[in-house]
């Protein structure tokens, strides 16, 4: 069935590329300074009461949770071993899915594989083609960045430092937790600053044996920041307050939207202006761009179900697709006037790519809580965040930037431990007492930002609608690997700190792109020679063209980048708005 | 291009109010009508499934498969075990559907050998041959559980991973042997009942 069409007839004000975080909270911006938006989603609208079934038990569902047989979802030593383009090996499986597709209230949020495909290096590209894009799955963890991160190279010398610092982003932050709702604790820790934060999700008795282990060694485990309305939003009747149930680790979204997603969050609301038009289905493939006066003009993109090609006009073209998909628009749109891509006179679209380190986790169980009766431990999209302890006040002998973990403990639906050996009534026993007595984390490191780890568009492979493939050249290196032995030392150290008992603990470090936190590719700067954009995400050569993801960051810090894109991205859009009144663009 | 209007994305919101109004009434939530065309399969209640039957195993095998699963996860006093969880029918359904024929025939051959030990050592198939017969035989196989070049032993774990996977996946395993807590309304998240261990 062909999408209504919307009228591509008339030039808006702004033409938003992607749905997600970034791209719902330009909508939301830009319309609520009274412009008229243009919202291109390549994916489709998903049937979110049919998809997001928070509480759906798994005996009500046809295979209990899991894929059908018919499908595969792409595993840690497939994406070892096998190079993409992935697809080989599996022929026997009609959809291939990346390693989060691997449920059935994934399968119809993750693109497939195959037609989308990859080449290069080796990379668990995890995307989510849908209206509102990644935010309907995602992890839900709201942290904030510091000068630590904005000043790191001030602080240790490496890479560049950001054209911001903290002070301008902090008010936007703000009103990012006002808007949107997060939960935590207050901390005052100069790293990971606190937001004005809602009533916190509470640790439980693990976790709080854990914070109090490490309190001696000056560590940090505190509740876990999540994007959730835990005191409820009076300004957004699409959401919700959380209401502590559902399978929040099943990490399919929030049926009731008391967890932050794009569509109910910020698209609703901007939809509620009339100011913004959404045009699902449609895959941009090019910026378009007049010749004349070497500003953008619009999109083409064609319809991804009927192959169709349309045209859109807009006075300001605004790039939200995500790291990797709007460096891919980028180089895309050559043209006799940009023969090397799209606001790419430096060189550096689709360079200095990274994201964060994973890999290094630990799981261990604590005797007191053995044969107590169960507790509610879900409810909740995460247990607790321990902070970042390395490199801020020392200097580590092997390597630099830092790292922190999140975990949690307790009981869950699908029991821990039933991969103690032994069967039978023993057996049965064993995994009922236990239950609750597990603890776990896992890290998530800060990878550097580096020119050599760089996408480009393959030569040759294009996906499903004819468009050329990214190329992946993005490895790991040295600071990745002492950062991954130091993980799983002090995971160590501190569990046997906090009298857990160690089950399983492990170094070995997850494929690259694992974190599903792509940054980097437009990156900002000072020196148009050496970044893409300037403070404001906006192209220095061509002002009409903005790129609002996580593509504009400078470094990928070790802190979950979701929360930082969508300040970012407001305080462009508060700029560009006065820059189009004042009539600079 | 013509003139329709385009999708109102807000329109579920009122299935949000429906959902919202089921939530506060009951944990098993009504199956909605799809709005949307789509491209992806035709989904079927769980109810419906079992209704029709399975279709991998025979008669026979059925049966063994609800001993080997009952001696894996047995009832207790507790609850019931992975015969009163029908986890045979699930592991039938989950071969029957099975693209991977490997897969099956790893269950036609481990049914075959298990049955054969058991004659070897009681001359009794595994059907007929006590619980305590029966926890022996398997006891062999769990005690080589690392033995994985050897078909017996890959079977055992096939057989302990799906009746895991669907003994703990059932009503049974969850609100009865488990008793979990979560999934239901709740004010907030309870936390640490014990405040005093947040002491300096």
């Amino acid at each position: 069935m062909a999408e209504p069409e919307v009228n591509l007839s008339r030039t808006y004000d702004v033409i938003v590329v992607g749905s997600g975080a970034a791209g719902g909270m330009a909508a939301h911006v830009l319309t609520s300074h009274g412009l008229q938006v243009l919202l291109l989603e390549a994916g489709k609208k998903l049937d979110i009461e049919q998809e997001l079934r928070s509480m759906e038990w798994p005996y009500d569902n046809r295979y209990r949770g899991g894929l059908p047989p018919d499908s595969h979802s792409l595993t840690l030593n497939e994406y070892t071993i096998r190079n993409p383009p992935y697809g080989s090996g599996f022929e026997k499986s009609k959809h291939l899915y990346s390693y989060v597709g691997d449920s059935d209230y994934m399968k119809n949020i993750v693109v497939d594989e195959r037609e989308n495909p990859i080449t290069g290096t080796n990379y668990a590209w995890v995307r989510a083609r849908c209206l509102g894009g990644k935010t309907n799955i995602w992890g839900r963890l709201a942290l904030r960045l510091s000068d630590y991160d904005f000043k790191a190279k001030s602080h240790d010398g490496y890479g560049e430092d950001w054209p911001i610092s903290y002070s301008d982003i902090a008010p936007y932050y703000d009103k990012v937790d006002l808007y949107l709702g997060v939960s935590g604790v207050r901390e005052n820790l100069a790293h990971v600053p606190d937001s004005l934060f809602q009533r916190p999700i509470k640790l439980n008795c693990g976790e709080m044996q854990l914070k109090q282990g490490i309190r001696k060694m000056d560590r940090t485990v505190t509740q876990f920041r999540a994007a959730v309305a835990t005191d409820g939003l009076t300004h957004n009747k699409y959401r919700r307050r959380c209401l502590a149930r559902g399978a929040c680790n099943r990490k399919n979204g929030c049926d009731i939207h008391a967890a932050f997603d794009s569509p109910t969050g910020l698209i609703y609301p901007a939809l509620d202006t009339g100011n913004l038009t959404v045009r699902t289905n449609a895959v941009v493939r090019e910026v378009t761009v007049d010749q004349q006066s070497g500003k953008v003009s619009g999109v083409h993109f064609i319809d991804s179900l009927t192959l169709k090609d349309y045209t859109a006009r807009g006075r300001i073209v605004v790039l939200a697709a995500s790291t990797l998909e709007s460096a891919r628009i980028l180089l895309l749109s050559k043209s006799r006037l940009y023969p090397n891509g799209l606001a790419n006179s430096s060189g550096h679209v689709g360079h200095n790519f990274c994201e964060h380190l994973m890999g290094p986790r630990i799981y261990g169980q604590m005797k007191e809580l053995v044969g107590k009766p169960p507790t509610l431990d879900d409810g909740r999209p995460g247990g607790f965040y321990l902070t970042r302890f390395r490199n801020l006040s020392d200097r580590h002998p092997k390597f630099i930037r830092g790292y922190g973990f999140e975990g949690n403990s307790g009981c869950s639906m699908f029991p821990k431990g039933t991969d103690v050996p032994g069967f039978g009534a023993s057996f049965k026993e064993e995994v009922r007492k236990n239950q609750g007595s597990y603890i776990g984390m896992g890290a998530f490191g800060e990878v550097l930002a580096r020119y050599e780890n760089y996408v480009d568009l393959d030569p040759q492979v294009r996906d499903n609608w004819g468009i050329p493939v990214l190329r992946f050249h993005y490895r790991f290196g040295d600071n990745e690997k002492r950062m991954a032995e130091d993980m799983l030392e002090t995971a160590q150290e501190m569990f046997e700190a906090a009298g857990f008992r160690i089950l399983r603990a492990n170094g070995r470090m997850f494929t690259e792109g694992w974190s599903i936190h792509e940054l980097g590719t437009a990156r900002m700067g000072q020196d148009s020679k050496s970044s893409v954009l300037n403070e404001f995400q906006q192209s220095p050569a061509v002002k009409n063209l903005f790129v609002v993801d996580g593509s504009a960051f400078v470094s990928a810090s070790c802190h979950n980048p979701t929360w930082t894109i969508m300040a970012l991205c407001w305080r462009s859009c508060d700029y560009l708005a006065d820059e189009l009144r004042k009539g600079t663009l | 291009m013509g003139n329709d209007k385009p999708f109102d994305y807000r329109q579920n919101r009122r299935s949000w109010v429906k959902t919202s109004l089921a939530a506060l009434g009951s944990t098993l939530l009504p199956i909605p009508a799809s709005s949307t065309p789509v491209r992806r399969l035709a989904w079927e209640s769980a109810e419906a499934r079992t209704e029709s039957g399975g279709g991998f195993f025979t008669g026979a095998q059925h049966a063994l498969v609800e001993e080997l699963a009952e001696t894996i996860i047995p009832a207790d006093a507790q609850s019931g075990g992975a015969k009163a969880a029908k986890v045979a029918d699930y592991i039938d359904d989950v071969l029957n559907t099975s693209v991977d024929a490997s897969e099956k025939g790893l269950w036609q051959e481990g049914l075959r050998l298990v049955d054969g030990m058991t004659r070897h050592q009681y001359g009794r198939s595994f059907m007929d041959c006590s619980s305590e017969e029966r926890i022996a035989v398997i006891t062999i196989l769990s005690e080589h559980a690392d033995l994985t070049d050897l078909p017996e032993i890959q079977f055992f774990h096939e057989l302990k991973r799906l009746t895991v996977r669907g003994f703990y996946t059932s009503k049974i395993g969850i609100h009865d042997e488990l008793e979990y807590k979560g999934n239901k309304l709740s004010l907030e998240f309870t936390g640490c009942e014990d405040s005093a261990k947040d002491r300096p």
